[in-house]
């Protein structure tokens, strides 16, 4: 009875009404205890058949699931890539939200920023000369630092983040889990704007490949990585030189004297 | 209808007068028919107990290796015997080798007592019923020493556990067992499913076949550690108990051992209470006995085998485990207070011939 409803008359209090006990499901145990009205139903005995009682009921629910297939959930993930059913909440990876025009609402406030709980969310912003004001410049979400909290998709005023289900990030490599959300590889706004078919230009706003988002970080490394690997191989070019050119001296050298000094040996 | 029962035995016996090397052929190839039979049960109870836990469980099992995984078992049991052997460092390696050999010795030895068909018994022993309850108590001696020899503290409380559990509920056991041996009248295993021809003695008995059925499947469950009585091995809580520090090939002999022994319990309730390979008779109905004959008893075996291992596979993936005070209680304040009520009322009722179709 709720609290604030009219107080009923004083001789209604005196004298509860007695509810009806609640229907409950009687099984095999509770069919025999109801037929043997002596049996003290809270005692040992009682208790014995309570426990019968509540044995059977445990194997009608798993009877139930082996009779009935429909209610097996494991999903057979390779081969069912196709028909995969993900819940609408599953959190995957931190996305954009764009507008049918293919662009995004953020304003730079770095609300989500401050709210990450362990800093996965790095933004620079630039200048943006005609207004004087900063617009984005990359939105950087790490992967594998994210606890998929959600906490910025909540905090972000403009609505612009959302997790979705794309769950298939794994890599070898662990930089390439920087992703640079605002990145954009499609073709740009002139060409976007004369597409007539809005479901064609919604599909050339799509990222083009899953690793297409990866962070300006990953790709300065990567360049780091291949410069290093451009200069040994430089290094090992010259050394590969200068070995040839103190041979050839040595040939050289022999040829001229058939009994070298003792001197010629430090040659090189 | 007469049931002759001629069992292997027998038959190497006549073989013996004319040709000993052709007894001695006959001997090794049911050794060889015996072995494979266990494997094949073996790995066919695995497969079934996996996949029907699965879908118990709204999962689906094994379903990669072969058509819905059949190949599975095979694929498990190959990756066992080429696992490494490790005896630990500090176990005592001859008791530790020992242990799993027992155990499986003990289910091979009830094995060869199993009445299957009226053609098919290895030996007909006339203390069969003594002598199944006296050998399966050697698995219990495999478990503890598997236990003790581990030189684990977790295999031990196992061990020790499996111990207590299997010798408390062996008296239950043998309590609902004496109750068709009081009815059928002899120990004889291929007596007491001939003594069922005119009808099963789960429901001949007027209820006291059913309670010592009921306590028999219990206390049975309780012997051979499966859910809800596997405190010995208590996957939360002893980490796999008495067989933690067993691999390999030894560890698949526990393993084996177990799940036979859930054949040999299956077989040996449905032998005592289902009629064995007896088909289906109530009493006197000729016609209805007739068409009832017309299945071969072997089928009949396997059928009420199943169905009870299916019961069994039912309670393990339903029922949550006891706590070790609660598993002594059911047993000695519950299970063997009513075993021996059981087993009074049961023997009035043989003195008095008060059963259904009494001789």
């Amino acid at each position: 009875m709720p609290a604030d409803s009219v107080l009923p008359p004083a001789e209604s209090v005196a004298t509860p009404e007695v509810l009806p006990p609640p229907e409950k499901h009687v099984g095999v145990g509770g069919a025999i205890l109801g037929a043997v009205p002596w049996i003290d139903k809270t005692g040992a005995v009682g208790g014995v058949f309570r426990a019968i009682r509540s044995l059977f009921g445990g194997m009608k629910i798993t009877g139930g699931y082996l009779m009935r297939p429909s209610t097996v959930v494991t999903q057979q993930y390779p081969e069912n890539r196709e028909t995969l059913k993900l819940p609408d909440r599953f959190r995957a990876q931190l996305a954009f939200n764009h507008d049918e025009n293919g662009y995004h609402k953020c304003t730079l406030c770095r609300i989500c920023e401050e709210a990450c709980p362990n800093v996965s969310i790095i933004i620079t912003g630039r200048e943006k000369p005609a207004v004087s004001k900063k617009e984005l410049d990359s939105f950087v979400w790490r992967l594998d630092s994210c606890t998929f909290c959600n906490t910025c998709v909540i905090v972000c005023p403009f609505n612009v983040l959302r997790f979705d289900g794309t769950f298939e990030s794994s890599v070898y490599d662990r930089r390439l889990l920087s992703y640079t959300l605002n990145q954009y590889a499609g073709p740009v706004a002139s060409v976007l704007e004369k597409m007539e078919d809005p479901e064609a230009r919604k599909a050339a706003m799509e990222a083009r490949d899953p690793y297409s988002g990866a962070a300006i970080i990953a790709a300065l490394i990567e360049k780091q990585k291949a410069t290093k690997i451009a200069e040994r191989a430089a290094r090992e070019a010259a050394k590969a030189s200068r070995v040839a050119a103190k041979a050839a001296a040595a040939a050289a050298a022999a040829a001229a004297q058939p009994e070298p000094p003792p001197e010629a040996e430090d040659v090189g | 209808m007469s049931w002759p029962v001629k069992t292997i035995a027998e038959r190497t016996g006549d073989l013996l007068p004319g040709s000993p090397w052709t007894a001695a052929l006959y001997v090794l190839l049911t050794i060889l028919a015996v072995t494979a039979f266990m494997t094949v049960t073996g790995l066919v109870l695995i497969y079934a107990e996996r996949k029907i836990a699965a879908h118990f469980q709204c999962r689906l099992g094994p379903m990669r290796v072969g058509w819905h995984g059949v190949l599975q078992t095979i694929a498990d049991a190959l990756k066992l015997l080429l696992k490494e052997d490790i005896v630990p460092r500090d176990a005592d390696a001859l008791l530790h080798i020992l242990a799993p050999v027992l155990s499986f010795a003990g289910m091979l030895l009830v094995m060869i007592a199993l009445p299957m068909s009226p053609s098919l018994q290895v030996a007909d022993m006339n203390i069969g019923v003594l002598y199944v309850t006296a050998v399966s108590g050697l698995g219990v001696l495999g478990i503890l020493l598997g236990g003790w020899s581990s030189n684990n503290k977790w295999s031990l409380l196992g061990a020790m556990r499996a111990g207590a559990q299997i010798i408390s509920y062996e008296v239950s056991a043998t309590l609902a067992l004496l109750v068709v041996v009081l009815f059928s009248g002899t120990l004889q295993l291929s007596g007491i499913v001939q003594s069922q021809e005119a009808g099963w003695w789960i429901w001949r008995a007027h209820g006291c076949g059913i309670v010592a059925f009921a306590i028999f499947l219990i206390a049975g469950t309780a012997e051979i550690n499966r859910t809800p009585f596997d405190l010995a091995e208590g996957e939360s809580e002893l980490t796999a108990g008495f067989h933690t520090e067993y691999s390999g090939l030894r560890f698949s002999f526990f393993f084996l051992s177990e799940f036979l022994n859930m054949f040999v319990l299956a077989a040996m309730t449905s032998t005592l209470f289902l009629g064995g390979w007896m088909p289906l008779h109530i009493g006197h109905f000729t016609v209805f006995n007739g068409v009832m004959d017309i299945i071969p008893p072997g089928l009949w075996f396997t059928f009420k085998t199943t169905g009870m291992i299916f019961l069994i596979m039912w309670f393990r993936w339903t029922f949550p485990r006891l706590r070790v005070d609660q598993l002594m209680r059911l047993e000695w304040k519950i299970l063997l207070p009513i075993g021996f009520v059981n087993l009074f009322v049961s023997a009035a009722c043989v003195v008095t011939g008060c059963y259904f179709f009494a001789r």
